[in-house]
């Protein structure tokens, strides 16, 4: 059983997110009006707007904005995961899509490395985000 | 640097009369409601007033501290007239002082006690392994999966974006470190007095999370801290010397997830700074020494930058050269030893520090230029809120 702190708890707006990256898609909003990508969940688009935002799959790679190496154990379910780094990728799509995940592996991390996503299932329709040297 | 938008916040118009506060320490031995109500009760005293006088309370807090509906009755308070009880933490710890200022100013009540209590070492640490719960933030869903769950991570991810762009160094960082432990050996409230720590201690201590080792943390801390805010009329009538609130500025709103930022090694503080100088009329050159909020070493630099006192990236060559230091430095930074060596009790102890500074009370910590003070609450990207105060002596 996962330790429930380390599952993300959805809200009726970002529930179609979790279940995409459930099934190993991650899925950004993107405006229909503007062309604007947001992350993570609106309802009216940052850029105008609009309220016509559409869930699409993104290419899924990006490279490493900054990244952390937590020894800390902050929750039960994270003490056999020390040290585990975290990175702040930066979508191929957008410049200020600045999204957080797992790196795994994380030998060789550095500015600028080049990544992927990968979506896996944690429960019921939802999901984690890892990031993967690509 | 008076603006020619026309900034219309009530200048001067309310100040800090009284502060109080309790022992900080690891383990108060009693409830947050004892550690309120002694330093509100305190402050009050300072203030030359008494609790029948108070018709305001305001406090912030993340479902661990005792709210103003429950306090004003076990005060005495016979008239509450103006509460403020802000959910989050250090981001918001001036924005209270600012919504007092106002309330003051407007005649909406005369006499506001700002407070913040907390057992945050011995019951809820803030820590993130703690019990703080309840509400979570919204955006809380999109960091828990990577295993972000405490402001260190957050604040960390900053500071590597800084060591990145700028070249800043552990070392650099270890810098803050140490300043604010050498401004708390001497300081009899702080709990790191007599304590020095040196630059080969900091590197040696064990990592919290990379970049951040654990002097890079503040303190966790059972206490309270309560300051007085009345008109700047009435404060002229109490026995200290009024410490007037020239300006202030409380917002933001970005988070390390919900940001809109490209670049997590940029200042928040600049998104409130050009506002709180405008409000103020008063710039960054003007200021006598600053408080600035220390959750973590990083942000002591962060708001440096953010706030105007220093170009991107310059900061660690002025730590170097001492531009910070209490007895001899421009501009003396966290003249008690901030939340990193004093104690943390959410950055109202930095209001408190401020003030007696401003009113020339602060013994051997006293820096020779005690007029005017900028004190500010957390930046970071953790909240996504920034908030500061500019304090100017009478």
């Amino acid at each position: 059983m996962a330790d429930p702190r380390l599952v993300p708890r959805p809200d009726p707006e970002s529930a179609h997110y979790w279940a995409a990256l459930a099934e190993g898609r991650l899925e950004v909003q993107h405006c229909a009006d503007c062309g604007r990508w947001t992350w993570p969940t609106r309802v009216i688009c940052s850029g105008c707007h609009g309220e016509d935002l559409r869930w699409e799959a993104v290419k899924g790679t990006g490279e490493v904005h900054t990244w952390i190496v937590t020894h800390q154990v902050y929750s039960a379910g994270l003490a056999t995961e020390v040290p585990y780094t975290v990175a702040m990728v930066r979508l191929d799509e957008q410049d200020d899509l600045l999204i957080p995940g797992r790196l795994v592996p994380d030998d060789h991390v550095h500015p600028g490395m080049r990544v992927r996503a990968v979506g896996h299932r944690v429960a019921d329709a939802i999901g984690q985000l890892d990031w993967t040297p690509r | 640097m008076t603006s020619a938008g026309g900034s219309r916040y009530p200048r001067g118009r309310s100040a800090i009369a009284g502060i109080g506060c309790t022992e900080f320490s690891r383990d108060s031995g009693v409830g947050v409601f004892t550690l309120a109500a002694r330093a509100v009760k305190a402050a009050v005293a300072d203030a030359g007033l008494t609790l029948a006088d108070v018709d305001g309370l305001a406090t912030f807090g993340v479902n661990d501290s005792v709210a103003p509906n429950i306090l004003a009755p076990a005060l005495g308070v016979e008239s509450l007239n103006y509460y403020v009880d802000q959910y989050y933490g250090g981001s918001v710890s001036l924005s209270i002082l600012g919504q007092a200022s106002l309330a003051v100013s407007a005649g909406v009540a005369d006499c506001v006690v700002c407070y913040r209590a907390l057992n945050g070492r011995s019951q809820n640490r803030v820590n993130g392994s703690g019990t703080s719960g309840g509400r979570l933030p919204w955006d809380m869903q999109f960091k828990v999966g990577a295993g972000v769950l405490a402001p260190a991570q957050e604040i960390a991810m900053a500071a590597r974006s800084h060591m990145i762009r700028y070249g800043t160094t552990a070392e650099d960082l270890g810098n803050i470190a140490i300043l604010s432990r050498d401004h708390a050996l001497d300081n009899e409230r702080a709990m790191m007095r007599g304590k020095p720590l040196t630059m080969d201690d900091y590197l040696a201590s064990r990592w919290i999370t990379d970049p951040f080792r654990m002097y890079d943390c503040c303190l966790e801390t059972d206490g309270a801290v309560a300051v007085v805010v009345v008109s700047a009329e009435r404060a002229r009538d109490l026995p200290h010397r009024p410490v007037l609130i020239q300006g202030a500025a409380w917002g933001g709103g970005y988070t390390v997830v919900n940001n809109g930022t490209t670049d997590l090694a940029e200042s928040p503080a600049r998104m409130i700074a050009p506002r709180l100088w405008e409000n103020a009329g008063l710039g960054p050159t003007d200021m006598d020494f600053a408080e600035l909020y220390d959750c973590f070493t990083y942000t002591v630099l962060s708001q440096l930058e953010g706030y105007g006192f220093a170009e991107p990236g310059e900061v660690p060559a002025m730590l170097s050269a001492g531009a910070f230091d209490r007895a001899t430095g421009a501009l003396p930074v966290n003249t008690h030893g901030g939340l990193l060596s004093e104690g943390y009790i959410h950055g109202m102890n930095h209001v408190f520090e401020a003030t007696e500074q401003i009113r020339g009370d602060a013994g051997v910590r006293q820096v020779d230029r005690h007029d005017t003070a900028v004190v500010t609450g957390q930046v970071g990207y953790v909240s996504g809120y920034s908030s500061a105060i500019v304090l100017v002596g009478a």
